[in-house]
């Protein structure tokens, strides 16, 4: 999956976020003048999602990123305390990391490359610093080598150099070794030890013909070495050879910097709905991930918040954020430690699944597993809501189990990553029949059990849209009983 | 009030940059190219210019270099909207004669503090 390819799902997802918005009876956009940015927003989506933006060059296809994050950071801003814009406010944050992880460019590294690295790859020249405590020699070096071409610049003391590496794109070191307070073999190591600088090749240039000197040089790191009064012939050659091997080593860190990029663009993609493992595992072996949608027996776990809109009614907004936060986040922590995948957050309610995108024997009995922490878990979740005199919450939960399509679900130009067959749709009805406190399960998730819970039968329910009755089952989650 | 002319080509951006801002109270003028923004720093002598680089007709950087030329407009601050965070995009920007930069896609926070910065001094 590219990084566009995925860009575009977030695109679909906060488009369709979007339209739900601008459909949505109880919120009065054009009263808060935003009608039109609305109509903007999803323009400006509709330009990223189409199939000819992988087409567009860089610099056309970060002006569509660029409107469409500001857009949607103008319609969080004013949006983000209504609770009917939670959806949109969740769908655009993850589209805004998204594309900044995309376009950012990671400039520290960048910064000590060499300008010239862009401008002039026909020719081979660079940026030389000269470093001689005489500027007779300096002044030699600046004029032979600046008419091949070079950019020289001079430094006439070991701490000038060493403060000129820090702050200039130098792509070659001439360095002379007897100089004043910091000498040459002290900048050689002090280049030689920094983990950006020690890139950047060093040529000796000294007047102590001595064999002993040379090779100490070299042990140092230096990459070459002349004698005093030097060939200009051979000077060249060698400097040549030497940015040669820096621009292979910048073409390299530039690679890896991608890489590393792009490492971060998945993680911050979906780190929030998968494990970690599940992240590295994608990392690792991208085909092993089908996303172009496989049939697969997965156990599928909704769980709400019993009486949430009656809730609603009775507390402030900031109330009922705060409650839903603490809810979600203790749940969302919950359902990735029994590898789960989390599909969706539908207001109060959660979307996981169990056995996708990785495939897992044991998805039954983790949901279950899953489902009895969660229960477990209310009560803490009350006991902090108690310090903030927010009201006391149950949760119902219901687990089934069924063969649905995973993967890259619609056309080229709308996908997402998700799940579809009718056991999601079960799942919802069976969760309809939860009472407060209560883990139901469906007879699928039953028989696919490998492990010994405790269970009392519900008898056969005829479910709205489903053609034949399902038996569905209660597990008792109570601590002494398992 | 603080007048602020933004000069894009991209029409989508543009719009979005001017809403953006003028829910900040900033008076915004526009300009599609580079030429056309010099003849509207002339008339209206803007606070401050953001300058995207890439432009029609005069580019970003040829319409900086003229307006620091031009002794009724030097003393207005230029700050370039640029797609790379290269050092050679910003150094090209700072050459042409750009107080500062902002970067693709625009982060919102740190420019209103830039404009601000650039606009009280």
């Amino acid at each position: 999956m590219t990084a566009q390819s995925s860009l575009s799902v977030l695109a679909t997802s906060l488009a369709s976020q979007l339209s739900a918005l601008m459909t949505n009876e109880s919120i009065d956009l054009a009263s808060l003048g935003l009608t039109q940015e609305c109509g903007l927003l999803l323009d400006a989506l509709k330009a990223i999602t189409e199939e000819s933006t992988s087409a567009l060059t860089r610099h056309d296809q970060l002006n569509a990123y660029t409107s469409a994050c500001g857009y949607a950071e103008l319609l969080t801003e004013e949006l983000c305390a209504l609770d009917q814009a939670a959806g949109f406010c969740e769908a655009a944050a993850l589209l805004i990391k998204a594309i900044r992880a995309y376009s950012e460019l990671p400039t520290s590294d960048l910064r000590r490359t060499s300008l010239t690295h862009y401008t002039s790859s026909t020719t081979l020249t660079g940026v030389i610093l000269a470093v001689d405590d005489h500027a007779d020699n300096t002044e030699l070096l600046k004029s032979v080598l600046g008419r091949s071409g070079h950019t020289v610049h001079a430094a006439h003391n070991g701490r000038d150099a060493l403060r000129q590496l820090e702050t200039t794109a130098v792509d070659i070191v001439l360095l002379d070794l007897s100089m004043p307070e910091i000498d040459g073999k002290t900048v050689l190591t002090t280049l030689k030890s920094d983990p950006i600088l020690r890139s950047i090749p060093v040529i000796v240039i000294s007047g102590e013909q001595d064999v002993n000197s040379v090779l100490e040089c070299i042990e140092l790191g230096a990459d070459d070495y002349l004698f005093k009064p030097f060939n200009s012939v051979l000077l060249q050659a060698r400097i040549k050879a030497g940015i040669e091997r820096k621009r292979w080593h910048d073409k390299e860190s530039l690679y890896l910097n991608q890489l590393e990029q792009r490492e971060a663009f998945i993680r911050a993609t979906f780190g929030r709905y998968l494990t970690d493992d599940i992240v590295a595992d994608i990392l690792e072996k991208p085909e092993g991930l089908k996303l172009g949608g496989d049939l697969r027996e997965v156990s599928i776990l909704m769980a709400d918040i019993r009486g949430f809109t009656q809730l609603c009614s009775e507390l402030e907004p900031e109330q009922v954020v705060s409650l839903l936060n603490e809810y979600l986040g203790t749940m969302t922590e919950i359902i990735m430690s029994h590898r789960g995948t989390i599909d969706e957050f539908l207001g109060d309610a959660i979307l996981a699944v169990f056995g996708a995108p990785k495939a897992d024997e044991a998805h039954a009995d983790n949901a279950v597993h899953c489902a009895i922490a969660m229960q477990r878990a209310v009560a803490s979740v009350n006991a902090t809501n108690q310090t903030r005199q927010l009201p006391n919450i149950t949760t119902g939960i219901a687990i089934n189990t069924g063969r649905v399509v995973a993967g890259n679900i619609g056309s080229d130009r709308r996908a997402k990553y998700g799940f579809v067959g009718s056991p999601m749709n079960v799942t919802a009805r069976i969760e309809d029949l939860c009472g407060p406190n209560e883990l139901l399960v469906a007879e699928t998730t039953k028989d696919a059990l490998t492990q010994r819970f405790k269970l009392d039968t519900r008898g056969a329910h005829s479910l709205k849209g489903i053609e034949h009755p399902i038996n569905i089952f209660a597990i008792d989650w109570s601590e002494d009983t398992l | 009030m603080t007048t602020l002319l933004i000069v894009e080509d991209n029409e989508l951006n543009r719009d979005m940059l001017t809403r953006r801002l003028e829910r900040k109270n900033y008076t915004i003028l526009t300009a599609g190219d580079g030429q056309e923004a010099l003849e509207v720093m002339r008339q209206s002598q803007p606070d401050l210019v953001l300058m995207d680089m890439n432009l029609p007709v005069l580019d970003g950087w040829e319409a900086c270099r003229i307006a620091k030329q031009d002794p009724q407009l030097q003393h207005i601050p230029l700050l370039a909207l640029t797609a790379h965070a290269l050092d050679q995009e910003l150094a090209r920007a700072l050459d042409a004669g750009c107080s500062d930069f902002a970067t693709k896609p625009i982060d919102f926070p740190l420019l209103i503090q830039k404009i601000e910065g650039l606009t009280q001094s």
